[in-house]
């Protein structure tokens, strides 16, 4: 028997959309996965709720337009804490592919757009543990 | 709160059976007509279809009410003209709220806008305004619909991102810059009753400053309930029961102040887009509607001088004749609730206006020139239902922002409908219809039979309070995603007819860089130049009426003449009222 893979899962900042989150939040509970729900919050308390709970995963989604903005800076927060190397970090919402991509140079370990399936999204965070 | 013993259901059934009805159709045509239909389906139908006479359509926010093979009278066969139709402009107003609808006046292309800092979004709405829009529609950033100020640490790196920022009154100032405030109909996308309280006044206080008397402002503000304490999602909430009544408060003052100002926009679309059937939305504005109603009914005002500046805010997606047919059922179900609940007199109070914008739950990614067509479809079904305004959602919605180019694309596809397909010179076209009508009848007695579910659970705010409504949004969009996975929610581009060629990559809008530096320095400068005694004795005096329970309005303005920040009254509101936690939704 592994160990249940255990997901922190945040709506970054202030974004009002979380229809795709909680569905993101069911999808993984019903595969088996550990699921930790924090609401929206801000990089340094994603953080440190993430040591505090030990997850194996991060997943933030933003449909505002602060993905990079704000998304970076979450980034900064996991490695000034001696994150990065330990959990995976995953964004989800509304941007283009080549936002996509800037969010993977930036050190996202997987971006999911628009449209992903549940299957994606459970064999991705699989791949990434 | 007094509630009425009786469901709004109950009280129609009550006042509306008793009335003689005289059917378009006879007995004995009806009869001959089940002949012969009877003869064609034995003779003409195959057995598969016989057998599957009822289809139900899966679609993106979509119903899924039964649709027959074939509509004929026998569909809906005690049609009344007079009593559910009427003509337009007459009661029970399904045709439409005015005689001539269209060619009296054009539906209102009103598209929204609202980027950076006030100076980006006051360049945009003017580009608009010079390309023939005839509203404005101002949308503004996370941190200002969440109430924070753009130097709060809840609005690190989200500073004018999706919307306009705005902190204080000088802000306004600047968002309408030769913006002619008594000219033009401006809609103000505040959301929630707690900034409708809070920004607002922000816009009466400019208009003060301009000389322009508030009984001059055309246009309208959000408020809803709805937005702030179900569709949010925040960190900190005020209670459903105290944001009620500041809903109730902007209400009572804008009528009585501002005259021409629609006080209330009662939000279907945002509940939809989140995660509720056709029904439920329509269903859970009406229950906002009447709850207001009681309110103002208790606070001393009649129903006739309250309920003629009441709007409605809809979605159209991508069901289309059920798009029609909700529109026209709402516009009968609510003039019947006015009349009969609440006893009107005056035909005004009984409308339904509504704005309609299309859904962009409804856009995808995959091949986004596609939603250019998915809007156009939207948009068409908003005009043949009757809508008073419109905002047509851009292709480009599914990556961000809408860039200039969409932008404009959206308001062409507003003036193409307008004056090239002649949709707009005949009131309510399908008007008749077997299918149409009957699906309107159905859909009424949905909308009903929801609205009675809410009522049961003692109304409204109280269905908020304890979760229900929370639970009903959460499994809609489960069993959506499921849908949308098998393939029965067929969506082109993305679950079938799949291209295996990439499309031409379209321009992505990019969020502006540098606001929030700027903003911030702004504030400072606000904060260091204005007399902080006025500051802080109007922000107690609003505290007070708060507590008190007095109309907050008066005082929210009076902090706005001083140079308040928003981020100020809202902690106000906070320790005022004190902080809600929403049910989980997961």
């Amino acid at each position: 028997m592994t160990k249940k893979i255990k997901v922190l899962l945040s709506k970054l900042g202030l974004d009002v959309h979380n229809r795709g989150i909680i569905t993101v939040a069911k999808m993984l509970s019903n595969a088996g996965m550990e699921v930790v729900y924090l609401g929206n919050a801000l990089p340094e308390e994603i953080v440190s709720v993430a040591i505090q709970e030990d997850v194996d995963v991060v997943g933030v989604s933003s449909l505002g337009g602060a993905h990079l903005s704000l998304g970076s800076l979450l980034l900064k927060e996991a490695e000034d804490k001696g994150l990065k190397d330990r959990v995976a970090f995953l964004m989800g919402g509304v941007f283009g592919p080549s936002d996509g991509q800037r969010l993977r140079e930036i050190g996202f370990d997987r971006v999911f757009l628009p449209g992903s399936t549940s299957e994606q999204i459970v064999s991705g965070i699989r791949g990434l543990v | 709160m007094e509630k009425q013993m009786k469901t709004t259901k109950e009280i129609l059934h009550e006042k509306l059976s008793g009335q003689p009805r005289s059917p378009l159709y006879s007995p004995q045509a009806l009869e001959a007509i089940r002949r012969t239909v009877g003869q064609w389906m034995n003779s003409t139908v195959r057995e598969t279809d016989r057998n599957h006479w009822h289809k139900t359509p899966h679609t993106v926010l979509g119903s899924e009410t039964p649709r027959e093979l074939l509509y004929t009278p026998l569909s809906h066969p005690d049609l009344d003209y007079e009593q559910d139709l009427g003509n337009s402009g007459q009661a029970p107003f399904t045709r439409g709220i005015h005689a001539n609808m269209y060619r009296g006046r054009e539906f209102t292309m009103r598209q929204l806008t609202g980027f950076g800092s006030p100076e980006q979004t006051n360049e945009r709405l003017r580009f608009m305004l010079d390309h023939g829009a005839t509203g404005l529609n101002i949308l503004f950033d996370l941190p200002t619909i969440q109430m924070y100020d753009s130097d709060d640490p809840f609005a690190v790196a989200q500073v004018g991102m999706s919307g306009v920022c705005v902190d204080s009154v000088e802000d306004m100032a600047r968002l309408f810059k030769d913006v002619p405030l008594d000219e033009v109909t401006i809609s103000i996308v505040t959301h929630y009753p707690s900034n409708t309280a809070i920004l607002f006044p922000m816009f009466l206080a400019l208009a003060e400053e301009r000389g322009i008397p508030w009984e001059n402002l055309r246009g309208s503000v959000q408020n809803d309930i709805t937005l702030e304490e179900l569709i949010r999602s925040g960190s900190e909430y005020i209670p459903p029961r105290d944001c009620f009544r500041i809903q109730c408060d902007n209400i009572e003052f804008i009528r009585k102040n501002v005259p021409k100002w629609n006080f209330i926009t009662i939000n279907g679309y945002n509940l939809r887009e989140f995660g509720t059937s056709a029904i439920t939305e329509m269903a859970v504005a009406l229950s906002n509607g009447i709850e207001i109603l009681d309110e103002l009914v208790r606070r001393g005002y009649d129903v006739d001088s309250t309920a003629d500046r009441l709007a409605f805010f809809w979605s159209t997606a991508n069901d289309f004749f059920e798009e029609i047919a909700r529109i026209r059922a709402v516009r009968r179900l609510w003039y019947k609730i006015v009349k009969y609940r609440f006893n009107a007199a005056n035909p005004r109070a009984m409308l339904m206006r509504c704005h309609v914008q299309t859904s962009g739950v409804c856009l995808i990614q995959e091949e986004p020139r596609n939603n250019i067509i998915r809007a156009a479809y939207h948009a068409l079904a908003a005009v043949l239902g009757g809508a008073q305004s419109l905002h047509v959602d851009s292709y480009d919605e599914a990556y961000s922002v809408p860039t200039e180019e969409a932008a404009l694309l959206s308001l062409r596809t507003q003036q193409i409908l307008q004056k090239e397909t002649g949709v707009t010179d005949v009131v309510d076209p399908l008007g008749g219809s077997f299918f149409l009508e009957a699906l309107t009848h159905d859909i009424e007695g949905r909308i009903l039979d929801e609205m009675e579910e809410i009522e049961r659970l003692g109304g409204y705010v109280k269905a908020i309070e304890g979760g229900q409504i929370y639970s009903k949004v959460a499994s809609y969009f489960a069993e959506q995603q499921r849908l949308i996975e098998n393939g029965e929610i067929a969506l082109v581009g993305q679950n079938v007819y799949k291209s295996e060629v990439e499309g031409p990559p379209i321009n992505v809008f990019r969020y502006p860089e540098g606001v929030e530096a700027e903003q911030k320095a702004r504030l400072q400068k606000l904060r260091l130049n204005r007399d902080s005694d006025k500051v802080q004795s109007s922000l107690s005096a609003l505290k007070d009426a708060c507590l008190k329970g007095e109309n907050i309005l008066p005082y929210s303005v009076a902090c706005a003449r001083v140079r308040c920040t928003e981020g100020e009254l809202f902690k106000v509101f906070k320790d005022a009222f004190g902080l809600w936690k929403p049910p989980a939704l997961f």
